[in-house]
């Protein structure tokens, strides 16, 4: 296409109002003159009328050919192009097959990860305006960060302080998560909420299906409660009932009066999470108790505001900033120990961008997703050169064709264009596949990041970004693999291309040389996979594998909760103890236990201790992990007594204060581990407890996560804890399975009181759920990583497959001269070896660079273990020998007389 | 759209436009085909839709000038004149056809 038609084209184009009406003048014209002529010979004008328009042809069709001449003729000449393409790639289906299944498998892991990444981090908000929205965020005076990198989460006294004297927000709202269950009594059945203030949808924009919403009337303190569904939710639970406004619900026994069904596009603010049902701020005090609006130090809620029109954000922090001093005062926690209300007089607010809600998502799952990403792109550009591999072969294939077309007189910028026209079919080909396979994908891999503890539910829609992101992919991979074959044709010399006989001598060795470097690159870029693959798994391996300090299989975790009883607080340790007195008699358990927390349970428990002789070097430093659990909590567990005894009927609530401490919290805060005797003080408030005793010493365990070294941790008696939690943990070591005797468990629960609540897992569950991300990016690298590999293989085999064709003559020659069987192979893998050699080679050298990005999720494992980078190598070498072997065998075969007869 | 018998042959569309235009000075699109149609004694019958993509293409090459004017009928209609280019065209395009019919007939008359 020359420029003078581009650009009369453009031109076409610009004017095409002017010109259409114009054309469509003159058509009229024609068609009026043919009727008046038609009814002069007779006819009626209504049929003279249809005649002429018969005559003239398919109007519409008619002008569009005469408007767009240029475009038309381009279309044309395209149109051909794709019919030539498909013709040509229909006659090699081997070729086809492997170059779309290639690029599907590599734009499909490509759109499934970005679908997520879209999803959690790029969709705005389905509400009015989301742009708009903006979060309030808390920092210290001091802080260099900027406001919007500032901590989000407040208290319920700084929200209602914000709400009565901000003056710069049109509307503005509060919201926590929740969680409720559904089920009166017996095995809890969960379901996720949002406590919101009154303000929430109407500054939202969100408006009710069914119903209302929640509004302003409805928060007030001693408000009775009210619950609005979620689209999901009701059609879930209640069978899309059209009489459900006017119901109730029961949240942790407490019934609500349903007032009506959010829209079914709306999820909340929270990306990854679904709250299934809403509930006014106000009523937690029915949950939790009276006061429980007033809690100065219970940091669960979240302000998103809309700015009145005109603000900056500047402005907005500015303002901030002057109501700050007076918020704070009035929110001083009490017991809080001096320094930290210092320090909590200097909290300022700022304002942060809310249009994408809010995510744990990010933080969590942010770094893995964008090193899936890389890592899909990595396997894409494999793909790409396993594509552009191919074509060069084909290339050389068809360079007689191209020698004759470029003959007879065709461009060379005509057939580059035919070239590229096949690539991008290609693409377009791998990307519908890869399309299917993302939506298949991108759920299976949600299904991978999601546990029992935590299921991420993310709007997957294919929305137009993510539309725009494969065709984009697609279109990128096409022109680049394309380019080197469309380049070649460039520089054919049709003369010594028809003289080769296709034999492809000629132009064979710069091909052979450029597939060469393109096999090598592949080799490399499999290294960096199966490299990073073998680390991660490796990680996850350990992980899975490692001691925790305590025997994870063999024991169930009850969690139960006794909101339900109303029990006074002083009472709850009996009711707790006379559960366990029964549920050490079910046949089956060999012990049991209860406590406050489990190890890499969701919750964790720390305090300050003074111990006389140490001087913590920060205020973290004096921080020990605690935990309160009943006698047989060690043996159960399977955590051995290193020196003194466990708890018994001697530590009751009056008597003496004791504890038993973790190994590594003796060696840091006594310096040994025979501290039998020893005391230590716990702060409290301002102050410190009295002096506890230690009488016994046990092995470390994990606490908080399974990558966690030796804690500190110490274990008091429950019985010497204020019971303010009514939730306690049993544990159950049991012969055989943990879970067959749930139901005897259930049982027990449902005689003493059918309105306990329970949760049951094993053990084992509650550890390997915590290693859910690493176990999925393990997973996907891994499986990654082999996708590579393979591609890999194709691709070393596809050039020295086509290498011993090229050389069969000269084969054929040393064989007759008396070359041997293991010569010829040697010759062959000798050639592989260069090429996996120096594509090993290279692979070191990013992986160096590269493995690093998975440093967060290594456990037990540096970014470049010699033992992981060594056996991927080793991989590579032995696959790369593999895949060399056929045409290496091939070539030893070959018969010299038939091979040089061919000559 | 089906082919009609005796559709013009391709390539002469131009010719018969250029000629008749040049003979006639002035003429509109629907003038053009009742002339050629009634000149040829309706042996030869321009096929309507392919006419105005022509006088289009031939206007932008600069073979025809093209201007609104009214008809007898007080209609508008869209005159087109032939330019000096067109008219060298025309001498162009009468010359290859001379050959092209000879060429045709001496394949007839000896092949």
């Amino acid at each position: 296409m020359s420029v003078l038609s581009w650009w009369s084209r453009l031109r076409n184009h610009l004017r095409s109002n002017a010109l259409s009406r114009d054309i469509d003048r003159e058509i009229r014209f024609h068609l009026d003159e043919r009727t008046d002529d038609l009814v002069a010979s007779g006819m009626r004008p209504g049929d003279a009328r249809r005649e002429a328009r018969r005559r003239f042809g398919n109007l519409g069709l008619q002008a569009e050919h005469t408007r767009e001449t240029d475009l038309f003729a381009w279309m044309d000449v395209l149109i051909r192009d794709v019919r030539y393409s498909i013709r040509s790639l229909r006659s090699a289906p081997a070729f086809t097959i492997v170059a779309i299944l290639s690029l599907g498998l590599g734009i499909g892991a490509n759109t499934a990860i970005f679908s997520i990444i879209n999803a959690v981090m790029l969709k705005s908000l389905p509400v009015s305006h989301p742009e708009e929205l903006i979060r309030v965020t808390r920092g210290q005076q001091t802080s260099t960060k900027p406001p919007s990198e500032w901590n989000g989460v407040l208290t319920n006294p700084l929200w209602e302080q914000i709400r009565d004297r901000q003056d710069i927000f049109s509307g503005a709202f509060a919201f926590g998560g929740a969680d409720f269950n559904l089920a009166a009594g017996g095995e809890a059945r969960r379901v996720s909420g949002n406590w919101v203030s009154g303000e929430f949808f109407s500054t939202l924009g969100v408006r009710a299906a069914m119903g209302r919403t929640i509004v302003r009337a409805d928060d007030y303190r001693g408000c009775p409660g009210v619950a609005v569904l979620s689209g999901a939710f009701w059609r879930g639970e209640y069978g899309a009932d059209p009489n459900i406004v006017g119901k109730t619900v029961s949240l942790d026994g407490h019934p609500l009066s349903i007032v009506g069904v959010t829209d079914s596009r709306f999820f909340g603010v929270e990306v990854g999470e679904r709250p299934q049902l809403y509930v006014p701020l106000c009523a937690q005090t029915i949950f939790e108790g009276p006061n429980a609006l007033d809690r100065r130090s219970s940091w669960y809620l979240q302000i998103v505001a809309r700015p009145k029109a005109g603000l900056t954000p500047e402005q907005m922090t500015a303002r901030l900033a002057t109501l700050a001093p007076a918020i704070v005062e009035s929110t001083i926690p009490p017991n809080w120990p001096t320094e930290a209300i210092d320090s909590y007089r200097h909290t300022r607010f700022g304002v942060a961008p809310a249009e994408k809600g809010f995510s744990d998502l990010r933080t969590t799952y942010g770094k893995a997703l964008y090193i899936l990403m890389v890592i899909v792109g990595l396997v894409l550009a494999v793909a790409c050169a396993n594509v552009a591999n191919l074509l060069l072969a084909r290339a050389t294939a068809r360079q007689r064709e191209m020698a004759v077309r470029l003959a007879i007189g065709a461009s060379r910028g005509r057939l580059a264009r035919q070239l590229i026209t096949e690539s991008l079919l290609l693409s377009l080909a791998g990307a519908a596949l890869g399309g299917g396979i993302a939506t298949y994908g991108s759920k299976m891999l949600v299904g991978l990041l999601s546990n029992r503890a935590r299921a991420v539910q993310l709007d997957l829609h294919v929305d137009p970004t993510v539309l725009l992101f494969t065709t984009a992919v697609a279109t990128i991979t096409g022109i680049l693999f394309g380019l080197v074959p469309a380049w070649r044709v460039g520089r054919t010399d049709p003369q010594a291309a028809m003289k080769s006989q296709g034999h492809g001598v000629a132009e064979g060795h710069s091909r052979f040389r450029a597939g060469k470097a393109l096999v090598a690159g592949q080799v490399a870029l499999s290294l960096v996979l199966i490299a990073g693959a073998g680390l991660l798994v490796g990680s996850w391996y350990r992980l899975a594998t490692v001691d925790p300090g305590f025997r994870r299989d063999g024991i169930l975790l009850v969690q139960a909760n006794i909101r339900a009883l109303h029990t006074p607080d002083d009472q709850r340790v009996g009711v707790f103890a006379q559960i366990l007195d029964r549920l050490r008699a079910v046949p089956g358990v060999r012990s049991a236990s209860v406590s406050l927390l489990t190890p890499v349970g969701s919750m964790t428990w720390n305090d300050a201790l003074k111990v006389e002789g140490f001087t913590p070097k920060s205020g973290d430093d004096a921080l020990s992990w605690s935990n309160a659990v009943s006698d047989g909590f060690f043996s159960t567990m399977g955590v051995p007594l290193l020196s003194g005894r466990d708890f018994d009927t001697r530590d009751g609530a009056t008597a003496g204060r004791v504890a038993i401490v973790s190994e590594a919290m003796a060696r840091k805060f006594f310096g040994s581990p025979a501290v039998v005797g020893r005391r230590f003080q716990v702060e409290q408030g301002n102050s410190w407890t009295p002096p506890i005793e230690i009488v016994g010493v046990v092995g470390d365990t994990k606490y908080q996560s399974l990558r966690d070294s030796a804690q500190s941790i110490v274990y008091y008696p429950q019985n010497q804890q204020e019971a303010e939690s009514e939730r306690r943990q049993f544990q159950l070591r049991v012969d055989g399975s943990p879970l067959a005797i749930a139901p005897a468990v259930k049982a027990i629960f449902a005689e003493f009181n059918p309105s306990i609540t329970l949760d049951l897992k094993t053990l084992d569950r509650q550890l390997s759920d915590s290693t859910t991300l690493v176990r999925a990016i393990a997973l996907l690298s891994g499986f990654f990583g082999a996708l590579a590999l393979l591609l890999a293989s194709i691709g070393l085999y596809g050039i020295m497959a086509y290498n011993v064709a090229r050389r069969r003559n000269e084969i054929g020659v040393r064989i007759a001269l008396g070359a041997e069987y293991g010569r010829v192979v040697r010759m062959v893998l000798g050639e592989v070896s260069r090429i996996v050699v120096v594509g090993v080679v290279i692979g070191i050298a990013l992986s160096a660079g590269t493995t690093r990005l998975v440093k967060t999720f290594l456990y037990g494992l540096t970014p470049m273990d010699p033992f992981t980078l060594g056996a991927a190598a080793s991989v590579l070498v032995v696959v790369g020998l593999c895949a060399a072997a056929i045409p290496a065998w091939r070539a030893a075969r070959m018969d010299p007389v038939a091979a040089l007869r061919e000559e | 759209m089906p082919r009609q018998k005796n559709d013009i042959l391709q390539g002469t569309l131009a010719l018969l436009v250029l000629k008749c235009i040049d003979a006639q000075e002035r003429m509109h699109g629907y003038a053009i085909t009742s002339h050629i149609q009634r000149v040829s004694a309706d042996l030869l019958r321009v096929e309507e839709g392919s006419l105005y993509p022509a006088l289009h293409r031939m206007e932008q090459d600069g073979w025809l000038r093209a201007e609104w004017g009214t008809t007898e009928k007080k209609r508008d209609a869209k005159f087109y004149t032939i330019t000096a280019l067109g008219r060298k065209q025309l001498a162009l395009e009468e010359e290859s056809w001379a050959r092209l019919r000879d060429g045709v007939a001496r394949v007839l008359r000896y092949a």
